[in-house]
């Protein structure tokens, strides 16, 4: 009897014994050396990614400026959040400028008050988080982020790179171990700046290890 | 009527200060945008750099208490 069907013979599954294949194991990995929301200054860290990073380069050096620098700015938006507490005491001296509003424009206004105090914080943190310097095996990058308007993304080759240095100036800096380090590089190139970055003596050594690795390698 | 005009000038005020208060809430979550903006277009530069989810959240918690406090202030005053 001629056969109208003939099924084709399934794919066989993977034999028992054979192991299965992982999904790219190396991203199902949480980072081990992650840079978290509050690090200044990490070496090594895993999980960063950012634009034209090529795929065999690797980040070094993880740079932002000292936390300490941000007291300045934590302590007036501190103040502006008290202020109002003390607005009673204030207008026994001064004539009360919203006299004039209805009673029900007091909750908007204060509300608004607080929502503008919160946004300074928060321009004033994003302006520090994302202003990044990354040391890599290959490339100088810096990343300027200041005040929502302006941004600049600048990098060069770490062959480039000839002298790197360090200036730390005043108590507070000495005491909190931060300072500017200065990489000097050939020609009419820009030179690079980690303005207030923590441990820059460390940084600096780092960076010259890496100029004098890359020299030996390439000459 | 008498005391309607009487109280008139100040009901014209406050109209006045309500335009003035959404006026000055609508520029503030322009601002915001803007924030939101910038801070995507920040983490596409760079990732990985801190925690995004809590940036991204803080500035997106603002947006919408500011957007209600403007849909709130039109209503109520």
């Amino acid at each position: 009897m001629p056969d109208i069907f003939i099924a084709e013979p399934k794919e066989t599954a993977a034999a028992p014994n054979e192991p299965t294949p992982l999904i790219n194991a190396e991203e199902t990995l949480p980072p081990q050396n992650p840079v978290r929301l509050f690090s200044a200054l990490k070496k090594d860290p895993d999980g960063i990614d950012f634009q034209d990073k090529e795929d065999d380069e690797k980040i070094i050096l993880f740079i932002r400026r000292s936390f300490i620098t941000n007291v300045r700015w934590l302590f007036f938006g501190s103040l502006l959040l008290i202020l109002p507490l003390f607005l009673p005491f204030i207008l026994k001296f001064f004539p009360n400028p919203l006299l004039f509003l209805p009673s029900k424009f007091y909750f908007f206004l204060s509300a608004f008050y607080y929502l503008l105090v919160v946004a300074y914080w928060y321009v004033n943190f994003i302006s520090w988080y994302f202003n990044i310097s990354l040391v890599t095996d290959k490339r100088v990058i810096a990343i300027e982020f200041s005040n929502l308007v302006y941004k600049d993304v600048a990098a060069t080759k770490i062959n480039l790179v000839q002298d790197v240095s360090f200036e730390q100036i005043g108590a507070i800096r000495t005491f909190f171990d931060y300072g500017d380090v200065l990489v000097q590089t050939a020609g009419t190139l820009d030179n690079f700046t980690f303005e207030s970055a923590p441990q820059p003596e460390n940084i600096v050594h780092i960076t010259e290890d890496l100029i004098g690795k890359h020299n030996e390698l390439f000459g | 009527m008498n005391y309607l005009a009487r109280i008139s000038p100040f009901i014209q005020f406050g109209f006045l200060a309500k335009v003035g208060f959404l006026a000055m809430d609508f520029f503030f979550v322009l601002f915001l945008i803007v924030a939101v903006r910038q801070v995507y277009a920040m983490n596409s530069i760079i990732s990985g750099s801190g925690n995004p989810y809590i940036v991204k959240l803080v500035i997106f918690v603002l947006l919408i208490v500011a957007v209600s406090l403007f849909l709130t202030a039109l209503v109520i005053l």
